[in-house]
């Protein structure tokens, strides 16, 4: 046992590991993590030059839209699939649901933007030092994925490695996910960032809900909603003058 | 039979309609001949015809009842042997009546052989305010196969006012090739004005229809064609284009189901003279 101070707690009484998985967790799901999130908007450049989404409670909408019907669902549900198949080193499931997301995504540039995420994660984890314990090495679930992967199959691969838990997995993911397009929001829109943060608050109790809700959904419930997101990132495609990249 | 008639029925008996049809066509010295037809009632298939040559066999299902509720159970299987090449159609839009508390299901399989296409061209569907509604659509392509469809639906009787306030529709599609999915499509509305008015959902409108060609990559001029087949004209809803992995995927939302195939029709045309070198023959049974 070793004391750290005279007002410390002695360390074996941390939960030390629930400590580095909260810790990997923030790093996989932090706006830094270098997989090019920041140039995607999923749509929303095209909903704001629009005027579909022109301010906070617009935008707030569209992402509790999403989180509650939409396409966000179908990528969480396939991430928590490949969380349990890295975990049970299941290559043909894994496998599986890369090419399932693939043929779902609703537009060519969601699919470019997934497998490009994807890919620079996979990239990403493989030069890290190992974590001890996996059941398959990174370098041997990169290589059983192939390329093109899925931004969603990664994380999932990730967070498993990570010793993180399923349901903290999700809430990871799509928290990244929901911080990622308010931050599109706020240059876009514009918004103010403490408008943003706002926003992010505002949507925990959706995120928390979305993530349990998808925790819970047998292979036959996946489905979702997605003419508004299919029909803005089509626009978007074309978009004369365009920041992001979907 | 109306809708009144099968209310009836359906309350002394309890149980739907079980309807099923199994069409297999296969190419005979250059003509597709369908060499099997298996139909159980409410589902009928007319007399095969050739208005476009020998070539392509055209095939119109009907269905007898006039509209599907809540128990009915329909299954339809098509089989397209090597290089045979069919376009079937319906005879009149389908309804999907308010539900009496039970599901409606719809089950297709379609598989199609080395060199073969099949070309599936249902008129519009109407889903009554308060339909429970599930539809299953499995493709499976042979390398050098391919297929083409499209799904035109109304959510509520809107010329007269009606919204799908009630219900729920689901339709899944699957397309695989070889063990590989190629497009899945797992669509879902729940009635109500949360999903129908919504932008992320219907946006207001009443109509949602998609296109999808499945079984060669399309280059990008083909995208940038089929959409100025919409933007080349007066339009009143929106539309998009995209490709898929291995084909290409048309989506509409508007207030009509007309503007819809029209555009679909163009976009039709543009595929079957730049990707089959041959050019459409619209069937009769639409009277456009």
């Amino acid at each position: 046992m070793q004391n750290t101070g005279d007002e410390s707690v002695p360390i074996c009484d941390i939960n030390y590991e629930g400590g580095l998985s909260l810790l990997y967790l923030l790093q996989l799901a932090s706006p830094t993590l270098p997989v090019g999130a920041y140039s995607y908007s999923e749509g929303l450049e095209t909903l704001v030059e629009n005027g579909v989404i022109k301010h906070k409670s617009s935008l707030k909408h569209w992402l509790e839209q999403e989180l509650c019907y939409g396409a966000i669902r179908l990528e969480a549900a396939v991430m928590l699939r490949a969380y349990y198949s890295a975990h049970m080193a299941n290559a043909e499931v894994l496998r599986y649901w890369n090419h399932w997301l693939s043929a779902a995504k609703e537009t060519e540039e969601l699919r470019l933007q997934s497998w490009q995420m994807g890919k620079s994660l996979m990239q990403l984890m493989c030069s890290m030092p190992p974590i001890d314990m996996p059941v398959l090495s990174l370098e041997s679930l990169a290589q059983t994925v192939g390329d093109p992967c899925n931004f969603a199959i990664a994380f999932g691969i990730a967070a498993a490695h990570g010793k993180i838990d399923a349901f903290h997995s999700l809430l990871g993911y799509l928290q990244a996910w929901a911080t990622n397009l308010v931050t599109s929001g706020v240059k876009l829109i514009p918004l103010g960032q403490t408008s943003g943060q706002q926003l992010l608050l505002e949507l925990q109790s959706p995120l928390v809900i979305a993530a349990s809700e998808v925790l819970a959904l047998r292979d036959d419930d996946l489905k979702s909603c997605g003419w508004g997101l299919a029909l803005s990132s089509m626009t978007h495609e074309t978009q004369y003058s365009r920041l992001f990249r979907s | 039979m109306n809708q009144s008639n099968r209310s009836l029925i359906d309350a002394e008996t309890s149980v739907g309609w079980h309807g099923s049809l199994e069409l297999v066509f296969a190419q005979r010295h250059g003509a597709t001949q369908l060499t099997r037809n298996w139909t159980q009632a409410p589902l009928k298939v007319q007399r095969s015809f050739y208005p476009e040559g020998p070539n392509v066999c055209h095939s119109i299902v009907l269905h007898t009842a006039g509209g599907i509720v809540g128990g009915d159970r329909l299954s339809l299987n098509f089989q397209l042997e090597p290089d045979a090449h069919s376009l079937i159609t319906t005879a009149t839009a389908s309804k999907i009546y308010r539900s009496n508390g039970l599901e409606a299901i719809q089950d297709m399989h379609m598989q199609v052989a080395a060199g073969a296409c099949l070309e599936w061209f249902p008129l519009e569907t109407i889903v009554f305010n308060g339909a429970i509604y599930r539809q299953g659509l499995q493709v499976e392509l042979a390398l050098g196969a391919s297929w083409l469809g499209w799904e035109i639906m109304r959510f509520g009787r809107s010329a007269r006012g009606e919204r799908f306030l009630q219900g729920e529709w689901r339709s899944h599609t699957e397309i695989w090739q070889q063990g590989h999915p190629l497009w899945i499509d797992r669509q879902w509305l729940k009635g109500g004005e949360e999903m129908l008015d919504s932008p992320h959902g219907l946006a207001g409108q009443p109509v949602v229809a998609s296109l999808s060609w499945v079984g060669a990559a399309v280059a990008p001029e083909i995208v940038m064609q089929a959409r100025s087949l919409w933007t080349s004209k007066e339009r009143q809803g929106e539309a998009g284009v995209t490709r898929l992995i291995s084909g290409l995927l048309c989506r509409y939302r508007g207030a009509s189901t007309a503007e819809a195939r029209n555009w679909f029709i163009d976009v039709w045309q543009l595929l079957r003279s730049s990707l089959l070198g041959r050019p459409i023959c619209i069937p009769r049974v639409w009277q456009i």
